[in-house]
């Protein structure tokens, strides 16, 4: 069992009448609303604070891609990786992902990626992604490509890493002559690949067949994780072997106080302005991004999406957030964890106007009286200390 | 309407390995009405009182309505080209072609490809131009109620019921939704237009009908005035009252005007 503190870095200032006065909190959202002088200390809090993951004990950190956006405003998350791969000395730095689609040529992806890998001293996790619908509208990328462009470039990805340069791509979306990057990853064949999803029949068939591990798409109800992590087992099945628990990741945000009620009191505001103002505007289907019969099967999906959930009592039913004492919160994990039959916990520690110091607290509560049980419960042993 | 209106049969063409959805009725001069983003190719009440008067050919392009081979469109010069094909295919010469908005960018460009094989062109409402001062409305938006006000001029029109689904849960939303991906596909980037389709308007040489709704606000009216001033024998006719939905909105006005200009 791995744990990991994954991080959104997102905007902690949007005005009390945002839901309002915006439609969403992405693409269209005035940038006028960003002050780099706040935003300043924004990234340098968010940053220490995954360095502290680093110190805590925890296996990994995760950062990753949005552009034009409130809810994370990363949209170079290999510019964070690169950051922690020098200011961390032992967690994994899983960069889920990079939205291949936006990257062009993506040998881009190959190239930077295998540059965190070689500073890291092979600590990368590289996760790769179609990237969200708002940004097929902020980058302009006809969405009805989405899915040929991603193989397209995952492929072109993989050969990068694992056959020698140069060589020649011819595909439908790119043309190149010489392909033959510079860096090569330190890790062989190539780093670990985590690709997430939202329950899509195809991503989920890829990842098993790649034998890649498949991180859930977060905010919705446990319902949903439980048949997505269903699915992929039987996937791996079908294709002949049984699914590793770390191919699996569950991602979801935890808040630990002294108390049940201490944590509730010191975390409910900022979840709701997480939920009411962040994630408004998050779920945009541009055409073709999803197919018509997908989208019919994702319309039932919504209705447990958590942008819609009205109460507390919905949130802790629903599994969508963990909350509350170090027994509460290690309890609930090691049932759930057990259910779903996940082998990584992305724990989001900080969200929406979480202050730092509320977000240390809560990451050092973790590390020191929810995660040591957590390792024994399940049966697992420490990270193993990987070093160049 | 007539209530006699000219009925109508559907069959499939085989087209360099593409299914491709026709719908045809009535007598006459050819006159080939290619659809908008909308995809309305069931007959509808426009089709059959054109049918009183025309051989009306109403195909589907790739993706849209029960048409594949989407896969092999990646541009409007290749929906005219596919679509000079299929007219190939069914026989079809110096016909009247009718296109409307997304449609109609579809038709200007099979006339700059091949200007033999039109007689005369109508275009509605079309799409296929960027004019700086004059931006297209956003029509790659999920609200339906957002959409049926960008469409039409009159919210409570009862074309809207024929021309658009009404909620998620009409059974016609997922060809809807098909509808909106092949127009994707053609229009997502660059917006709905071509930069090159201006330096080849020149080339259009039949008898042109720019027909255009006064209170277009997806396409505005100054799209309609550069297709006329730039298309050598075209000319511009303006409806007003009427939204973007022209051939709904004022069925029999746009009737009238493609009979009296096409037979």
């Amino acid at each position: 069992m791995k744990f990991f503190t994954f991080h959104l870095m997102p905007w902690d200032r949007l005005p009390e009448d945002f839901e309002a006065r915006y439609d969403s909190a992405w693409t269209w959202l005035p940038n006028e609303l960003y002050d780099p002088d706040h935003g300043h200390t924004l990234y340098n809090n968010y940053l220490d604070e995954l360095i502290l993951a680093d110190e805590l004990g925890f296996d990994g950190v995760c950062v990753n891609e949005h552009h034009q956006s409130a809810y994370g405003t990363m949209p170079s998350p290999n510019l964070m990786g690169a950051i922690l791969a020098r200011q961390t000395k032992r967690v994994k730095i899983a960069v889920v992902g990079n939205a291949l689609p936006l990257y062009s040529p993506p040998t881009r992806v190959a190239e930077e990626f295998a540059m965190i890998d070689v500073i890291s001293g092979g600590r990368l996790i590289a996760g790769l992604v179609v990237g969200g619908g708002p940004e097929y509208y902020s980058f302009s990328v006809n969405p009805t490509n989405a899915r040929a462009m991603f193989d397209e470039a995952m492929e072109l990805v993989l050969r990068c890493w694992s056959e020698p340069g140069p060589f020649e791509h011819y595909g439908k979306f790119w043309k190149l002559k010489n392909v033959n990057p510079w860096p090569r990853p330190i890790q062989q064949p190539h780093p670990p690949v985590w690709i997430p999803g939202a329950g899509s029949q195809e991503t989920i068939e890829l990842v098993a067949r790649k034998r890649f591990a498949y991180m859930g798409i977060p905010y919705f109800h446990l319902d949903v994780f439980r048949k997505n992590f269903d699915a992929f087992r039987n996937a791996c099945e079908a294709n002949g072997y049984t699914a590793d628990p770390e191919q699996m990741g569950w991602l979801l945000p935890i808040y630990v106080a002294q108390t049940d009620e201490q944590a509730w009191a010191e975390y409910e505001q900022h979840l709701w302005y997480f939920i009411k103002k962040l994630l408004k505007g998050l779920v945009v289907f541009p055409p073709g991004y999803t197919s018509a019969r997908s989208m019919a099967r994702i319309k039932q999906s919504l209705a447990k999406f958590m942008g819609s959930v009205e109460s507390r009592r919905q949130l802790e039913d629903g599994g969508y957030v963990i909350v509350g004492s170090p027994a509460t919160v290690r309890d609930r994990l090691q049932q759930y964890i057990t259910e779903l039959g996940v082998g990584n916990l992305l724990g989001l520690f900080q969200l929406g106007t979480l202050p730092t110091h509320l977000a240390r607290k809560n990451m050092t509560l973790f590390a020191e009286q929810v995660l040591p049980a957590l390792r024994r419960e399940l049966s697992t042993e420490p990270t193993e200390l990987q070093t160049a | 309407m007539p209530t006699t209106a000219t009925s109508a049969t559907t069959e499939f063409v085989e087209l360099d390995g593409k299914k491709i959805q026709v719908t045809m009725g009535g007598a006459g001069p050819p006159l080939v009405y290619l659809h908008s983003a909308a995809g309305e190719t069931d007959w509808m009440p426009f089709h059959a009182a054109l049918a009183d008067h025309f051989q009306v050919v109403a195909p589907a392009a790739p993706g849209f309505a029960l048409s594949s081979g989407l896969d092999e469109i990646d541009s409007m010069v290749d929906l005219a080209w596919h679509t000079i094909d299929l007219l190939a295919k069914l026989k079809l010469n110096h016909v009247a072609l009718v296109g409307f908005s997304l449609g109609a960018w579809l038709a200007a460009q099979m006339a700059i490809l091949r200007p033999g094989l039109i007689r005369q062109l109508v275009l509605v409402n079309a799409a296929g131009l960027r004019l700086a001062d004059a931006p297209m409305g956003e029509l790659f938006i999920d609200d339906l109620d957002d959409l049926r006000a960008l469409l039409f001029l009159d919210p409570h029109d009862p074309a809207i019921e024929l021309a658009m689904p009404s909620s998620l849960d009409d059974p016609r939303i997922l060809l809807w939704l098909r509808a909106r991906e092949a127009t994707a596909r053609l229009g997502w980037n660059p917006y709905m237009h071509d930069p090159k389709l201006p330096d080849h308007l020149h080339r259009i040489q039949c008898p042109t009908l720019v027909l255009c709704g006064r209170q277009d606000k997806l396409i505005p009216l100054a799209h309609g005035e550069y297709y006329s001033s730039h298309i050598p024998n075209a000319r511009l006719q303006v409806l007003d009252p009427c939204g973007h939905m022209l051939p709904f909105e004022r069925t029999n006005d746009f009737v009238r005007l493609v009979t009296q200009f096409c037979r």
